[in-house]
């Protein structure tokens, strides 16, 4: 059973009566355990498509079956919970709170969780100890460099475990060094099983995938295994 | 309520208060708007309080069982503003005489009944020159109202009849010209004239306003012969023996005074006789009405601080629409964000509603220290339903004008909010 399963998945968005179609009947299936990259242009509609893998956005006509069952027709709250549950964000801008220290940043996701206090707080620990951050517990969100800010933001990811991370141009506000970086902990992430979509413009981005979704003016118009796949090593500069 | 409701409350009032603190003096006027309605409806449900307990005290000095015989001009009611008006202004009712004070005293119901006026005089003693307040009462005033000397005594119906120049002092009287010396005894002069002083008495307090321990007592006859030089007088006071029948008692005096005064039809009454229990509960009303007015009208600004709070809200959901959004994208629902902001605002509002209690306590504090300080007998006393009534409306105002700015907090869509970073 897929992870993930689109069939015949149309966006189109509705201003003053004139409709204006973002995606048009795209079918693919992404397993778990894969790594992903939706690779387009901007505009080609590359983000619709992940707010509407991440709930965060309804589809208009097709099907999105997510483990097996349709969660084409969820409401608000439904989709909130699946949010909750079943997927953790990565943004290019980092998104954190300013003014609120890296435990409480990612601690976020945890407060619509049925979990206690401590709870909450041990699994942010390990979620920070996993990108490398446990030293930096009690710092302000503002006190850290990009690289760091988007290594809070791959904590509170995943600090929810959950099935899938999208991530959203994540290297995009970083320089090369912390943006391989940020790359070699979503790999390592994946190596450990984990599901990573990662939506990016740049084909050396995407190369750090293992295969690679093209979507150019609302259509998938490849889907490909990497064939060389770049790996992000300690020392190296992620190119641009 | 599982724990991890608590917890989510918990969580929301933390954040809530960050963000108060983190706009603090914002938080701080949007707190005082309310805490100065808050603090102004307890003032004046405390001084309501204390005013109630002052009536009841003077009940307590003249007693349920009194009632009074007050002049009134004829065909106006005793309550109209023409009655009040007109002796105000100096229409001066001549009817009441002792001879009524005599007949009202021979009423079964009545165990005693003095007639009383007040005048003012200058009163000399020792070269200290004073004007002061005198007031014509009956030998047996005792028998009447609650009444003790500190020294001395009363005078007697023998020095009242035989028109004796002989006087009560009021404690301050007695201190103003005596300091601490015995009065008892000694000659004081009221317009010239030499009044024996027959003895000093306690300290009494206000009574209706009047100060009356600043006064000093003439008996009756002597007052309207030798001071003023009048034959009628102001008022006649009575106790009653049973209050059972007060009402009957009261109709039984009408006819009496009215025989007295050659009066046939009620409407040319030009006297009119309250009980005290009733006087007591129309000025009993009258607070309470006056008190639930002002109190309604400082509701209108607690009104106005919620559309303070309102304002503030709305604008602190447009500071944090990236923040309600990437919450949504972490998996808040509609209800977490609603409850978020609207504990917000119920937090800003009940920190005022606090606060102007503890500032209304203190303002109750000084209009009890400037009520003793003259001479009432007040009560500092800040009503517990006050207190619950204020915190209670101001959470109510946050809910009220906080809700708005919450569900528009709730209804942003998570992706357009994280695009207006």
């Amino acid at each position: 059973m897929a992870l993930i399963e689109v069939k015949n998945l149309t966006k189109s968005y509705e201003n003053d009566g004139v409709a204006t179609s973002v995606l048009y009947g795209l079918n693919f299936k992404i397993e778990k355990g894969e790594f992903v990259a939706i690779m387009g242009p901007s505009g080609s509609g590359k983000s619709t498509l992940m707010h509407i893998l991440g709930f965060l956005d309804k589809l208009t006509a097709g099907s999105y079956i997510f483990e097996g069952k349709d969660v084409s027709g969820l409401t608000d709250d439904e989709l909130a919970e699946m949010r909750s549950n079943q997927v953790g964000f990565v943004f290019q801008a980092f998104n954190l709170l300013p003014r609120t220290t890296v435990l409480e940043n990612v601690m976020l996701p945890l407060t619509y969780v049925k979990m206690d206090q401590a709870e909450r707080i041990k699994k942010s620990k390990e979620a920070l100890i996993a990108v490398g951050l446990e030293h930096r517990l009690n710092h302000f969100s503002n006190q850290l460099s990009g690289g760091e800010k988007q290594r809070v933001a791959i904590a509170r990811s995943l600090v929810n475990n959950p099935a899938v991370i999208f991530a959203d141009e994540p290297t995009g506000n970083l320089d090369s060094k912390s943006g391989l970086q940020v790359m070699r902990i979503l790999q390592s992430l994946n190596e450990a099983g984990r599901t990573i979509i990662l939506v990016t413009h740049e084909k050396y981005t995407a190369d750090h995938a293992r295969r690679i979704l093209r979507v150019k003016d609302g259509l998938i118009i490849e889907d490909v295994e990497v064939a060389k796949r770049l790996f992000a090593k300690d020392g190296e500069e992620l190119m641009k | 309520m599982n724990s991890n409701f608590l917890d989510t409350i918990k969580d929301n009032l933390k954040l809530a208060s960050h963000s108060l603190l983190a706009q603090k003096t914002r938080s701080v006027l949007t707190i005082l708007g309310i805490s100065i309605g808050v603090a102004v409806v307890i003032t004046i449900l405390a001084a309501g309080r204390g005013l109630d307990k002052f009536i009841m005290s003077q009940l307590e000095i003249f007693g349920s069982d009194t009632l009074s015989i007050e002049v009134k001009i004829p065909n106006t009611k005793d309550t109209s503003t023409e009655n009040a008006f007109g002796q105000a202004t100096g229409v001066t009712i001549t009817t009441l005489k002792n001879s009524d004070t005599d007949n009202v005293s021979k009423h079964p119901n009545i165990v005693a009944a003095y007639g009383w006026m007040i005048g003012q005089a200058v009163v000399t003693y020792q070269g200290q020159i004073k004007t002061v307040t005198l007031f014509g009462q009956g030998y047996n005033m005792p028998e009447v109202e609650k009444f003790s000397l500190s020294e001395g005594r009363m005078f007697t119906k023998e020095e009242e009849d035989s028109l004796s120049q002989i006087v009560v002092l009021g404690s301050v009287v007695k201190e103003k010209l005596f300091g601490d010396d015995i009065a008892s005894g000694k000659t004081i002069y009221i317009k010239g004239k030499p009044f024996k002083v027959a003895g000093v008495s306690t300290k009494r307090g206000a009574t209706f306003g009047m100060d009356m321990d600043n006064m000093i007592i003439v008996p009756t006859k002597t007052m309207q012969k030798r001071v003023l030089g009048i034959d009628y007088i102001h008022n006649i006071m009575a106790k009653m023996k049973d209050t059972s029948i007060s009402k009957q008692t009261v109709e039984e005096l009408n006819e009496i005074i009215r025989a007295n005064h050659d009066i046939t039809d009620p409407n040319k009454d030009d006297f009119t006789i309250n009980t005290m229990a009733e006087a007591v509960s129309i000025l009993g009303s009258v607070v309470s009405g006056i008190t639930f007015l002002l109190v309604a009208l400082v509701c209108i600004s607690l009104v106005v601080g919620g559309v303070g709070i309102m304002n503030i809200m709305y604008v602190s959901v447009s500071e944090r629409v990236f923040e309600i959004g990437l919450r949504k994208a972490l998996g808040a629902k509609a209800s977490d964000i609603l409850w978020q902001f609207l504990l917000e605002s119920i937090l800003l509002t009940s920190i005022g509603g606090v606060v102007g209690v503890a500032m209304g306590a203190l303002m109750a504090l000084v209009v009890y220290f400037v009520a003793v300080s003259n001479n009432f007998n007040w009560v500092y006393s800040i009503p517990l339903f006050s207190i619950l009534l204020s915190v209670g409306f101001s959470a109510f105002i946050g809910v009220l004008f906080g809700i708005y700015p919450a569900r528009k907090a709730a209804a942003l869509n998570p992706i357009e909010a994280l695009r207006r970073e």
